[in-house]
């Protein structure tokens, strides 16, 4: 009798992949990020910096949502900010970003991304639940928390081992810097880094 | 009995397992390090996750806990930086530590890193991991958890037989799948509800919190207590305490960088990732992998742009954000979308 529910679950377990990939939009956002970044982890330190941030560029302008990514590391003070400023943060966090993952994401040595295939759904976000395999190293669970603009589903938050939040680290980052000298003095920070890592 | 240099902190902690050569993902190890009797120090990672061993693996997913979206008002956090009430104490001995890691410890690591060939590399953090799992066994049991106290014990018996003292980690492969986990006191007293105490940050042993460090302190003397020769002896602990921070420092340097490469202050992203990291271990400690309790969706993500509570006219910005990591790590203070 017990075998019954425990094949049914490792039927499910199997099939549900590709199922979900094809039914659930939010894990086409992952997955078309995870492919980007294989990819240029496997062009590697031969495609430099500046080229692996110009493949992976348009791959994180579709994925995520870096102007709301912005807003919400900023927090309420967001409002208060010149339009011009803001517009100057929302490029700066996005060349951030990308350098980011440009600087992190610079050889490959087997990796590979597997997405859970159940999507979690709340108060009209969604998390997708991802882990990095890593032949040489632990596995690192990574997960999405995305939303719907535009008709899109995109990420709005990144989580490592389940447990750190992008947005949170971002917030404590930014909030020093922002009380001290306000938006302009965030911008200069976040560009003279972004330059610095070659983005 | 001679209890030469005692050097705190050195003995607890796990040597974490090599770490993933390519993708430095920040934010996954964070630096810690030990003055020992002025002279010595020591550079640790935190924790790896826990192992799943309990988890169905591949679909070890939480399913949603229903009806329990905490999306409520949340009111603005107060100015200071929740759980640092010690910043500027903390942000001097930042500074003071990452000055010193600049010029003398980072040098110095990469320079071990050189030298040594890797198989030695290994072999050492082997040999100096499997000396933490009698302190390991020691907390599964305080914690009322046989079955874990029982795996752990029979990694350190098969390590330190036929690992050769623990210089192969054989106990993790396949056939007996015995990994590592990490347990110290500090887990043990969050496990029974104690709570973190304010941030430390603390020159040669880094991100901490008040019930943490403490805790570490009568774990360095379990084994000089314990065993005796040679973990009593000062021609032990300090090349331990040497060569097992440099290992360290050198082992996280990856993840360093690709930390505080992108960080606008990098004081407060440690302090935030450190916080966050450990409120996860003492979650999976409390609940188990296999069923996360806290959903990343349980936290409330508004923007400010819908938010009428944010609006400057309604909410002077002087009520900037805090970095509000500790128990809530993105509530905006908000309407809650």
């Amino acid at each position: 009798m017990r075998m019954f529910p425990l094949a049914a679950v490792a039927i499910a377990a199997v099939a549900a992949p590709v199922y979900a990939q094809a039914s659930d939009p939010a894990v086409a956002t992952i997955q078309s990020l995870d492919d980007g970044l294989i990819e240029i982890m496997r062009a590697g330190k031969a495609a430099g910096e500046r080229g692996r941030a110009a493949k992976i560029g348009p791959v994180i302008d579709r994925a995520f949502d870096i102007p709301l990514m912005t807003r919400l590391a900023v927090g309420p003070s967001w409002n208060s900010i010149a339009p011009a400023d803001q517009q100057a943060l929302v490029s700066a966090f996005r060349r951030m970003t990308v350098a980011q993952y440009a600087g992190n994401f610079d050889g490959f040595s087997g990796q590979s991304f597997v997405i859970a295939p159940q999507v979690e759904s709340r108060g009209g976000d969604k998390l997708v639940r991802t882990t990095l395999k890593d032949p040489h190293g632990e596995d690192v669970a990574i997960a999405y928390r995305l939303r719907q603009n535009g008709g899109a589903w995109k990420i709005i938050d990144v989580f490592y081992k389940n447990s750190i939040s992008q947005i949170a680290t971002r917030r404590s980052d930014f909030a020093s810097a922002l009380s001290k000298g306000g938006a302009k003095a965030l911008i200069a920070h976040l560009n003279a880094l972004a330059a610095k890592a070659g983005g | 009995m001679t209890l030469p240099a005692i050097v705190p902190a050195l003995l607890l902690i796990a040597a974490p397992d090599p770490a993933p050569p390519v993708v430095s993902l920040a934010s996954l190890v964070v630096p810690s390090a030990v003055l020992a009797d002025g002279s010595t120090i020591e550079l640790q990672t935190l924790p790896p996750p826990l192992p799943a061993e309990d988890s169905d693996e591949a679909t070890a997913v939480a399913p949603p806990p229903e009806g329990t979206q905490s999306v409520t008002v949340a009111a603005e956090r107060p100015r200071h930086d929740v759980g640092d009430p010690l910043q500027p104490f903390n942000r001097a001995m930042f500074g003071a530590h990452e000055a010193f890691d600049k010029a003398v410890l980072r040098p110095a690591a990469m320079g071990y890193k050189h030298v040594v060939p890797k198989p030695a590399r290994s072999a050492i953090r082997n040999v100096l991991s499997n000396l933490t799992e009698p302190i390991v066994f020691l907390n599964d049991l305080l914690q009322l958890k046989p079955g874990r106290a029982i795996k752990t014990f029979g990694r350190f018996v098969f390590n330190s037989t036929l690992g050769l003292g623990g210089v192969l980690d054989i106990a993790k492969l396949p056939g007996l799948k015995l990994p590592h986990h990490d347990n110290s006191f500090g887990d043990t007293l969050a496990y029974y509800g104690v709570g973190p105490g304010p941030y430390l940050f603390l020159p040669f042993v880094g991100p901490t919190d008040l019930r943490d460090f403490l805790a570490s302190q009568p774990e360095n003397l379990v084994l000089p207590l314990a065993v005796g020769h040679p973990f009593d002896q000062a021609k032990y602990q300090v090349p331990k305490a040497v060569i097992g921070g440099l290992d360290q420092r050198a082992e996280a340097d990856q993840d360093l960088q690709a930390l505080f490469s992108t960080a606008v202050d990098p004081y407060a992203t440690l302090r935030s990732v450190y916080l966050q990291n450990r409120i996860g271990e003492v979650q999976a400690l409390k609940h188990g992998t296999a069923k996360v309790t806290i959903s990343p969706l349980d936290t409330s993500l508004s923007d400010p742009l819908s938010n009428p509570l944010a609006d400057p006219a309604a909410s002077p910005p002087k009520s900037q954000p805090s970095p509000p990591e500790l128990d809530d790590p993105l509530t905006d203070p908000a309407t809650g979308k």
